[in-house]
């Protein structure tokens, strides 16, 4: 009930933000708003256009869960969503011509395998070599987009050679949707179910419990048995899987092909996303939902004013400082009314 | 001895009240504080002396009632002005800078506003020149860090004194202090009284307030009990004050041993800057036998203890050591995990089996059995949902103490158990050990309490360097 309240507060004061920053950009504030509740929830096309926006937000935002509460700084969640897009790409090569369904699986499966792969030698790196996991995914971001863009220059550019994208996915490949009228696929339950299965794995398992204790503390877990080490390596290859599974869920339900701007930031925005859930599955997808409308909104609203495009930026910036901020008054209250000896 | 008692007190407390939430810390309490005396605010764990005293510090801010220095109030909840009245506090927690050196910890509390240029050697100049007055060594370049905790707590207290100290309080301060530290903090704090400083001492072992306080108050559950001279008092009356009742000695057992099972031969391991302090130990431990290991702090002890803990690497052979339960001596970043539950912190070490359903841990089976241990290890907890971090020291010992006896390992290592413990808790823990003992575990007791081995252990040894000096028999008498 607390943990409601708090967060009704923390959703006003964002909306609060966002109506100051369309008043700062000199918008009619109403009236954008408006355009925004229209774009991002108006009809079923605008919610399925949000949804297939937090989609790749819950997966990726779920990948900074985990290696947060164990104490890993993944800032990589763009270089592991861009080699989640390239490990599916390079299997719909490879296996052209099996079975469709067989191959949206393998499509997945190894999209997930390469973001995972990325993270856990990001975590190995810093357990076995004393390279900061913050450091080196931070780097590894910009290695896995040059690797996107060398890639669609070479062994995954488009049959004909013609533009720097990779060849498209057959129809028959990708996910489903529901409904021809909207982008929505069954992705968006690939990420419900992922929630669920973070929650379980860090409330209701043992290995989960360790990655928390290490997170929290790594001398207590060293003082009890816990191999640190090994248990940060594993945090870093679900969270580099996480954030490769939202990759290639964009790809294999989305997009349908890799492209120099496939990435689109959602790996960085997944950040403040996993920060603002309180770095708690259920609250990740309800902060991923609240920005896949943000940009769905926008999207609509960009269409009516100059300016729609360059408001999400402004707004996720402030929403992040507001959420900061807030967060920090509401611990103040607390800890006034509890305190301690 | 100075005592200025007839000149009225220097600080005096005018019934302060302190309520956290539901839990009232402090109730009405009035004590007066004399220049050159030592003062011992006296009481168990959750007695209310650290809040006292923060409140003296302008750290905690009083519901109700006044503070009184000198004659004029003094601002609440204002720590930098109170310092700059003359009243230090010595934290219980160092709040050194560990990664600058002992000379710009000094410097760092002389630092004021406007200052263009840093001069560390000036700044310090005070600090220094009180060390040497006290006739304690400090060495100005160390890293405040790398120092062992007694020349910490040197370095602390004399940031503290630098700069017109009127007030000193220390929180406990003897914890953490081998027995020939503890001598010498006193007799720094006699040279202290006799300038006139007045010297506020929160403690809890009657031993130490018999031999170094002038003055005693005694407080507990936040409620004030008595006030006197020392002279006026006895032990056995401070701890009827402190407890409410006598406390039973730790009671006393048969002695029958059974087989050798825990087997160490030439155990060598080094500390985490690389150098050997565990020198090529042999030992050898029966059932229910409490080997006792003493010596003074830093002669590689906690390390033999991680090691027989089964956390850290060694060379040599150890047997019969697979299911240890390990008590590790600082329980606030070893033994717990402050940020999480009580009751997620009763799983550390080894998850029981009875908490699992079908394979999943189950939250309610975790509440259950945190409930049960609070209960049966008397631990004073508001709800086993809130956090490790919000428990008093003795508390949180009481945790790290269920958790690991609970599960009834066949070896036990526990360093310092009881430091900075009540009588009551104290007591509890000894007679929990003695327990585990009885149903036949192996117990390695690592402590620097003599009192504690000689009343707890089988046998004991002193390690020194790395090695064992000599073992002979101490048992309950």
């Amino acid at each position: 009930m607390k943990v409601l309240i708090r967060y009704l507060v923390l959703f006003a004061g964002l909306l609060f933000v966002v109506a100051l920053t369309l008043a700062a950009f000199g918008l009619d504030v109403v009236q954008s708003i408006n355009y925004l509740w229209r774009g991002a929830a108006g009809d079923s096309v605008a919610i399925g256009r949000t949804l297939v926006r937090a989609t790749p937000l819950t997966l990726a935002g779920l990948g900074i869960v985990v290696a947060w509460r164990a104490g890993m700084y993944n800032i990589g969640g763009e270089g592991q969503y861009v080699l989640g897009g390239i490990g599916g790409a390079i299997v719909a090569k490879l296996l052209v011509g099996i079975a469709p369904g067989v191959l949206s699986v393998l499509i997945i499966l190894a999209g997930a395998g390469f973001g995972a792969l990325l993270g856990a030698f990001a975590g190995w790196l810093q357990v076995k070599r004393g390279v900061q996991v913050v450091i080196s995914t931070i780097l590894m971001n910009f290695l896995a987009l040059l690797l996107l863009e060398w890639s669609l220059r070479g062994p995954l550019q488009e049959s004909k050679g013609q533009t720097f994208v990779s060849e498209s996915l057959p129809n028959a490949v990708m996910l489903m949707r529901p409904d021809r009228q909207s982008d929505l696929h069954v992705g968006v339950f690939v990420a419900l179910l992922a929630v669920v299965a973070v929650w379980v794995f860090l409330k209701f398992t043992p290995a989960g419990f360790r990655l928390r204790v290490v997170g929290e503390s790594a001398s207590a877990a060293r003082a009890n048995k816990i191999d640190v080490g090994k248990t940060q390596i594993r945090a870093m290859a679900l969270s580099g899987g996480l954030c490769g599974l939202a990759g290639v869920i964009d790809y294999v339900g989305l997009t349908g092909r890799l492209a120099d701007g496939f990435a689109q930031n959602w790996g960085f925005i997944a950040i403040p996303v996993a920060l603002l859930g309180g770095l708690n599955p259920w609250g990740t997808i309800v902060s991923a939902t609240y920005f896949g409308g943000l940009f769905a909104g926008s999207e609509v609203l960009k269409r009516f004013t100059p300016i729609g495009s360059s408001l999400v930026p402004a707004v996720q910036g402030l929403a992040v400082l507001a959420f900061v901020g807030l967060s920090y008054w509401l611990n103040q209250r607390s800890e006034a009314k509890n305190g301690s000896d | 001895m100075v005592s200025n008692s007839d000149s009225g007190p220097l600080l005096s407390v005018q019934s302060v009240s302190k309520a956290y939430g539901s839990v009232q810390a402090l109730r009405e309490i009035s004590a007066e504080f004399f220049s050159g005396e030592v003062h011992a605010v006296l009481g168990e764990n959750g007695a209310g002396k650290s809040t006292l005293m923060g409140m003296i510090g302008g750290f905690v801010v009083p519901d109700s009632g006044a503070l009184v220095f000198e004659g004029s109030e003094l601002p609440v909840g204002k720590p930098f002005e109170v310092r700059g009245k003359g009243i230090r506090m010595v934290h219980q927690h160092f709040m050194l800078v560990p990664q600058l050196t002992v000379r710009e910890n000094f410097a760092l509390v002389q630092l004021e506003g406007g200052v263009r240029r840093l001069d560390a050697d000036r700044l310090a100049l005070d600090a220094v020149e009180i060390s040497r007055e006290l006739g304690w060594e400090v060495n100005l370049d160390a890293r405040a860090g790398d120092l062992q905790v007694g020349a910490q707590q040197r370095v602390e207290i004399l940031t503290a004194l630098a700069g017109k100290a009127r007030v000193l309080i220390l929180d406990e301060p003897t914890a953490v202090l081998s027995p020939a530290e503890v001598d010498e903090l006193f007799g720094v704090l006699r040279a202290l009284t006799s300038q006139g400083v007045a010297v506020l001492l929160i403690a809890h072992k009657l031993s130490e307030v018999m031999a170094v306080a002038d003055r005693v108050t005694v407080l507990r559950r936040g409620e004030f009990v008595a006030s006197c001279l020392i002279g006026e008092t006895s032990r056995n009356q401070l701890a009827e004050w402190m407890v409410g009742e006598m406390p039973g000695a730790a009671e006393i057992r048969d002695r029958e041993f059974g087989e050798v099972i825990v087997r160490g031969h030439g155990i060598r391991a080094i500390d985490d800057r690389g150098v050997e302090v565990v020198c090529g130990i042999d030992l050898q431990v029966r059932t229910g036998e409490i080997l006792g290991i003493g010596g003074v702090d830093g002669n590689g002890q906690v390390e033999l203890a991680e090691v027989l803990a089964g956390v850290r690497m060694f060379s040599g052979t150890l047997e019969g050591i697979d299911e240890v339960g390990y008590i590790p001596q600082d329980r606030q970043s070893d033994g717990l995990a402050l940020g999480m539950s009580i009751e997620e912190n009763m799983l550390l070490g080894a998850i029981p089996n009875d908490v699992f359903s079908g394979g999943f841990v189950a939250p309610g089976k975790v509440r259950n059995r945190a409930n049960q241990l609070i209960k049966e290890f008397q631990i004073k907890v508001g709800s086993a949902g809130d956090s490790a971090g919000s428990l008093s020291g003795g508390n949180q010992q009481k945790i790290v103490a269920a958790r690991t006896l609970s599960q009834k390992p066949r070896a036990v290592v526990a360093v310092n158990p009881t430091r900075g413990l009540d009588l009551k808790a104290t007591n509890y823990v000894h007679s929990r050990l003695i327990r585990a003992a009885d149903e036949g575990a192996a117990v390695f007791l690592f402590s620097t309490d003599l009192d504690e081995l000689a009343a707890l252990a089988d046998r004991t040894v002193y390690m020194d360097r790395g090695c064992f000096t000599e073992e002979f028999l101490v048992g309950p008498k």
